[in-house]
């Protein structure tokens, strides 16, 4: 691969969300990949987003206010009695 | 969350989600509060900041849902009706003082300007090395804060995207269609959403 060709760090980071969505174009890829090879900082770095993910991923979900749910379930109960065309 | 992807076996999904809602089926209904009402919350949150506005935007999106639901013709998946209904009455709740506001930092800036590159294109400091720390330091109520907090102070686009892509598990083309985005655009929130969570837990963890 020429030199003009290779892949610098600051575009290789630029393309890491591309390269994890699969949406790099081939020649992209190839230079992308080849980058990886060649340097020790930027695998690191993928490895760090990869971890990043995964970590936003784990994060716990709240609860729901009680109230609320029940003035929902109201409203769909009496909208379903609405909308169903047999005898309630 | 992707229709088909990672569901309680009981809830129906697709057409058949939507059947059972018509149909008048309360644990639909009800399992489909539980799962989305937490993430609708937070991305109200992302535009109008206040709590009690926010779930007034989640339940008013909620009863926009129910009133539309018999002319509602299934063309997109629920889901994604749901979020873009919830989105546009959150932006358009969201007030210019609150875009304008700037959250709290906490200790450095954790942005994008934590990674620095020469005129050559090369690292000016390098990613310090916590990727090779195990996952069990990682996955602890402090760090997990960490990313929480840093989520919170996202811009809302880059918040919304963020959170459904990362944190939902939704497939590209339904934050494409639920935000109204291009794919080239939702992946360029995606991206910097994601570098600045990554350098904020990177500040934290050095």
């Amino acid at each position: 691969m020429s030199s003009a060709a290779m892949m610098r760090c600051e575009e290789c980071v630029e393309l890491i969300t591309d390269y994890l969505d699969g949406a790099l174009s081939p020649s992209d890829q190839v230079r992308f990949l080849d980058h990886l090879d060649r340097c020790d900082k930027c695998p690191r770095y993928l490895r760090q987003i990869e971890r990043t993910i995964r970590l936003t991923g784990e994060l716990r979900e709240d609860g729901m206010p009680e109230p609320w749910r029940a003035e929902l379930l109201e409203a769909f109960r009496s909208r379903s009695g609405r909308d169903t065309s047999e005898p309630p | 969350m992707s229709p088909v992807a990672g569901l309680d076996a009981s809830l129906p999904t697709g057409h058949a989600l939507l059947d059972a809602l018509r149909a008048g089926d309360e644990d639909a209904f009800v399992t489909l509060l539980a799962e989305e009402g937490p993430t609708m919350l937070r991305l109200a949150m992302a535009y109008v900041g206040s709590q009690a506005v926010a779930e007034e935007v989640v339940q008013e999106t909620w009863l926009a849902m129910l009133i539309g639901l018999p002319g509602f013709e299934g063309r997109s998946s629920i889901r994604t009706w749901l979020y873009s209904i919830l989105t546009n009455r959150a932006q358009s709740r969201g007030t210019s003082e609150h875009r304008r506001r700037s959250l709290p930092l906490e200790g450095a800036v954790a942005d994008e300007t934590a990674e620095r590159f020469t005129t050559r294109g090369q690292w000016v400091e390098p990613p310090s090395h916590w990727d090779e720390l195990p996952e069990e330091r990682l996955l602890v109520a402090e760090t997990l804060g960490v990313v929480d907090r840093a989520i919170e102070r996202l811009p809302a686009a880059q918040r919304c995207v963020v959170e459904l892509r990362d944190r939902q598990a939704w497939s590209s083309a339904e934050v494409c269609e639920a935000l109204d985005l291009s794919e080239g655009n939702q992946r360029v929130l995606l991206h910097r959403a994601r570098r600045r969570l990554r350098a904020a837990l990177e500040e934290h963890l050095k």
